[in-house]
């Protein structure tokens, strides 16, 4: 404070302004020194260790410089996950987004209990992935579950599916639960963009005699494209990251038919117990990511400008 | 025509919600079904005798009270360490201005999408030097990485939506910042630190894979992998068992729906879409 009284103060940057600064960064301070700690910190530390081969019981290792990245670039295992990745990511994001936007639709009728069923079409979304997993693990049962006998009682199939245990229904499968379980954020962004769509959009629509397939189309979806963009970015993000829904309903199974980068990552490390060889891979995995990232951080700094 | 349209409707949206929602039905169905109905060919859609017999014995028997407990003090410590830090942070984002605030503000939402798997591996070994693997402390820090920068960018999109004027008005009536805060900023902000303190216990309650690496005694394993390893260690699988302990952990997430449900989807629209 002595310091501002000896040099007068600029208009941009007055007393009052630069301890404010002080305060600001006062406040932001504690986040920062946990962020440090658990994230740059790991972040640096993971690209760090992917030049090292470390054995995970003994966590002892070597220095082997880009052996893990040669490894990564000309082994199977990473692009064989990297295509599962992708497919499963592709397959659970498009019926999301098409069940998400239909259901919304929907929903956004004047329809009986529509608060009921708001709630009960929201609820897998919030569902802990371990129930949502015993759950359906129970319902694809070869012997008992329900879905077997369901589909056999309507007449679909004549012997019971073996769900999990082989492909394609594998696939199927995880991408069928991946979708129930996610589709409701799609839901609620949807409906929350479809209440403010003006109605004399609609009204002035109509008057030109356009149906409610053609009001869809040239009214509703047009309306809807900034929200979807936003949506497909983020989900596409967290599916193709998935961790939990993958790995406790195939494990990666049927042999590594299901086996997605996170999986493949959290198998080097603490299945192979190949430390460096996994950081390694998760280091590759991110890479891929970063382009949805950015794209995804571009298309919210836009939207604040 | 005009009376059939909005019945078929209905018919529709329901037949839809209901399917939609037939796993879950299946699963309170599943937990109320005696041992011997459950592997009748074909299964009987509505239980013939309704039973609480593995309600009792989920609580009797098995370690769930245990995980259950262990839950609770995750989750809570978890969304009361990452509210606290994250609402300072966010007042501080929004209403300072600072050299590199709008770097710190996207680095938060870099992080905010960041894979777990990639932080696991330097997390688990700094567990181990620090001496806390197989705790709960070492789990809550674990959480942060995800629940702060959640928590955060929510906080920040609520802490907008207040008019400045308000702050200004307290300012030039004599009020500090931290007063203006504390009398003006806070009460406004209530309803979305409510909101983002549900999301985060939410996402505490519900995580998986740090509890699967980070912690491995019972003592300490919270609902996810305790209940998980309920189903591995059974000899045959006891799904009404499961499906009992199924509902008793979603158990908070229905009292947060039927009383809370408006602080969700109002968070919803924060974090996730409106960014």
């Amino acid at each position: 404070m002595t310091a501002i009284a000896t040099d007068p103060p600029r208009a941009s940057n007055s007393p009052l302004e630069r301890s404010y600064a002080r305060l600001g960064v006062l406040l932001i301070a504690p986040t920062i020194l946990v962020f440090s700690i658990v994230i740059v910190y790991p972040l640096l530390a993971a690209i760090y260790l992917s030049v090292f081969s470390i054995y995970t019981p003994t966590l002892e290792g070597d220095f082997v410089g880009a052996d893990n990245y040669v490894k990564l670039l000309t082994g199977k295992a990473f692009w064989n996950s990297l295509g599962v990745t992708l497919v499963w990511t592709v397959g659970t994001l498009s019926l999301q987004i098409v069940a998400g936007v239909g259901l919304a639709l929907l929903l956004h009728q004047n329809i009986w209990f529509r608060a009921l069923a708001r709630s009960l079409v929201l609820f897998p979304y919030f569902l802990s992935t371990v129930v949502a997993v015993l759950v359906w693990k129970w319902l694809f049962n070869d012997l008992y579950g329900a879905l077997n006998h369901g589909l056999m009682q309507l007449g679909i199939i004549d012997m019971p599916l073996d769900w999990l245990g082989s492909m394609p229904n594998a696939m199927i499968g995880v991408i069928l639960v991946g979708a129930w379980k996610y589709f409701p954020f799609v839901v609620i962004a949807v409906l929350a963009r479809l209440q403010t769509i003006p109605e004399n959009l609609y009204e002035a629509a109509r008057i030109d005699g356009a149906g409610p397939i053609a009001r869809f189309w040239d009214v509703t979806l047009p309306q809807l494209r900034s929200v979807l963009t936003v949506i497909i970015l983020l989900r596409a993000i967290w599916d193709f990251k998935e961790f939990d829904l993958l790995y406790l309903l195939t494990g990666g199974g049927p042999v590594t038919s299901t086996q997605t980068l996170s999986l493949l990552v959290y198998q080097e490390a603490f299945g192979l117990n190949r430390m460096g060889q996994a950081a390694a891979y998760s280091v590759g995995m991110m890479l891929v990511m970063l382009v949805f990232m950015i794209l995804y951080i571009r298309q919210t700094k836009e939207k604040r400008a | 025509m005009k009376l059939l349209r909005p019945i078929l409707l209905n018919l529709i949206t329901w037949s839809i919600v209901l399917l939609i929602s037939f796993p879950l039905l299946w699963m309170i169905v599943t937990s109320l079904k005696p041992q011997t109905e459950l592997f009748r060919i074909p299964p009987t859609w509505i239980p013939e005798t309704v039973t609480f017999e593995h309600y009792w014995r989920l609580l009797s028997e098995t370690p769930f009270l245990l995980y259950f407990r262990n839950s609770v003090v995750l989750a809570t410590s978890t969304t009361i360490f990452v509210v606290a830090l994250g609402t300072l942070g966010a007042y501080s984002l929004v209403r300072f201005t600072y050299r590199g605030r709008e770097t710190l503000a996207m680095l938060v939402l870099f992080t905010y999408l960041l894979p777990s798997v990639v932080l696991i591996i330097p997390l688990y070994l700094m567990m181990v030097s620090f001496g806390i693997s197989n705790t709960l402390v070492s789990l809550i820090l674990a959480h942060t990485t995800f629940a702060l920068p959640y928590a955060l960018w929510l906080l920040r999109s609520f802490m907008e939506g207040i008019p400045e004027d308000l702050e200004n008005a307290a300012l030039v009536d004599g009020a500090s910042r931290i007063g203006a805060f504390r009398d003006v900023i806070f009460p406004q902000l209530l309803p979305g630190i409510i909101s983002t303190a549900l999301f985060t216990f939410i996402l505490s309650w519900n995580e998986y894979l740090y509890a699967l690496v980070l912690v491995n005694s019972e003592s300490v394993a919270p609902l996810t992998t305790g209940v998980m390893s309920m189903l591995i260690s059974a000899f045959n699988i006891e799904w009404s068992l499961l499906m009992a302990a199924s509902v008793m952990m979603s158990l908070p997430l229905i009292v947060v729906f039927a009383f809370l449900q408006s602080y969700l989807t109002s968070g919803f629209g924060a974090g996730g879409v409106k960014g």
